[in-house]
């Protein structure tokens, strides 16, 4: 439900936008944000179809050709499970901040970027500098809910 | 937090997305279906979307009334007026008075979709049956022509650019009063055809708009100006490369 309304969020923001303005992807950021947190494989599999489903939609929605932005999302989330998993469980907790906000800018950087790699023109480009400029303070805010919800699960 | 894991079942539902990801980038862009999911989509996300599209008039609406409306009012009647006059004279040139009165009634449309793999060649725009688009109607930007309505649905249409390939108009040099035919090349570019090579009257920066002989659009849409000639065929036809009035690659709304 929570990545539906993600979802939904971003789509709005892009209505809102018109077009003037690269907005973060919020989507993809729950999903991440969901895989840190849960790392279990029925967690995975779910966020491997979640961001299939939701890239789908998204590139029928503003690409118009479905694959652009469902290969991003599944190659971050494939990224993302195999680099979380690297990391033993007791080490997921302190010290890691800086490979969350790596992981967290990865879903950013990809799924722009292929629509680039594939197509290429400098007005892409443009496109996808903005982008990551833009996607900065969600990165920071998810960073931020984030490092709450470890310190709550330490508390408990 | 649960930590067990199967690492061959990630891999294996990983792989299969990446893979049926693949194959959708591959097939879809030729198939024609595709469109229509792209529409249905797009109707259906239409009623969650409205309130964005609201707060987005709004909010334009704010912003243009927060720089100097006074000054902003007075300049948009006098463009009014001058711009009135000019289509009387321009109507009057092409003999064609009756463009002068349809043309009054101008609306905007937003643009909804421009796919990358058709960049050059059409946009969707949020205007459908519903605001009486019809097939073939004329769509502008910055007052110039940038294409037509290619197909229409209920709430939204297809327009094909002047840069489309299959994108043919017969036009008329304004200066010299010569026809010819505008085209484009799907690669960003807009030529000007069949234009008699040995008359050589043709110059850089003449202005060129539709002709009279069109059978879908009005004479006298101003199009772009000749830029300079490309080649000269063996039948003696000249074609010049033509900037189009309007910037292509920047426009998010259209009228029409």
């Amino acid at each position: 439900m929570t990545l539906i309304i993600l979802w939904l969020i971003q789509d709005l923001l892009t209505v809102f936008s018109g077009g003037g303005m690269q907005i973060p992807g919020l989507f993809i950021l729950g999903i991440v944000y969901k895989l840190l947190i849960d790392s279990s494989s029925e967690s995975s599999l779910r966020s491997i179809w979640c961001a299939f489903a939701g890239g789908i939609l998204w590139d029928l929605r503003w690409v118009g050709i479905p694959g652009f932005f469902t290969l991003g999302y599944v190659a971050v989330v494939m990224i993302v499970i195999q680099v979380w998993a690297l990391i033993p469980p007791q080490g997921r907790i302190s010290g890691t901040g800086w490979l969350v906000f790596v992981l967290m800018e990865i879903s950013q950087l990809i799924p722009p970027l292929l629509p680039v790699l594939i197509l290429g023109g400098s007005a892409g480009w443009v496109f996808f500098i903005r982008q990551q400029g833009n996607s900065l303070p969600a990165i920071l805010l998810f960073m931020y809910i984030y490092s709450r919800k470890v310190k709550n699960s330490q508390k408990v | 937090m649960d930590n067990t894991r199967n690492t061959s079942r990630e891999w294996t539902h990983g792989l299969t997305a990446l893979i049926i990801a693949l194959f959708l980038l591959g097939v879809s862009s030729g198939l024609g279906v595709m469109k229509s999911i792209v529409d249905i989509w797009g109707m259906i996300l239409s009623i969650p979307e409205y309130p964005a599209v609201i707060m987005r008039e709004m909010y334009l609406n704010w912003k243009s009334r927060s720089v100097n409306q006074n000054f902003l009012n007075d300049e948009v009647t006098r463009l009014k007026e001058e711009n009135a006059k000019l289509r009387i004279d321009l109507a009057r040139l092409t003999g064609e008075k009756n463009y002068s009165v349809a043309s009054n009634d101008i609306r905007t449309a937003r643009v909804t979709l421009r796919a990358p793999m058709s960049w050059w060649s059409e946009i969707r725009i949020d205007k459908g049956e519903h605001d009486k688009i019809t097939q073939g109607l004329a769509v502008f930007s910055n007052g110039y022509l940038i294409g037509r309505v290619s197909s229409v649905s209920l709430m939204s249409s297809w327009a094909e650019l002047i840069t489309s390939p299959s994108f043919m108009i017969p036009v008329v040099i304004e200066e010299t009063r010569e026809l010819g035919v505008v085209m484009g090349n799907g690669d960003g570019n807009v030529y000007l055809r069949y234009i008699p090579a040995s008359k050589g009257a043709a110059r850089a920066g003449m202005k060129i708009s539709t002709a009279m002989i069109g059978e879908q659009l009005p004479p006298g849409l101003p199009i772009g100006k000749i830029t300079s000639e490309f080649a000269v065929g063996p039948d003696g036809y000249a074609t010049y490369k033509v900037e189009p009035g309007a910037d292509l690659s920047r426009f998010y709304t259209v009228s029409y």
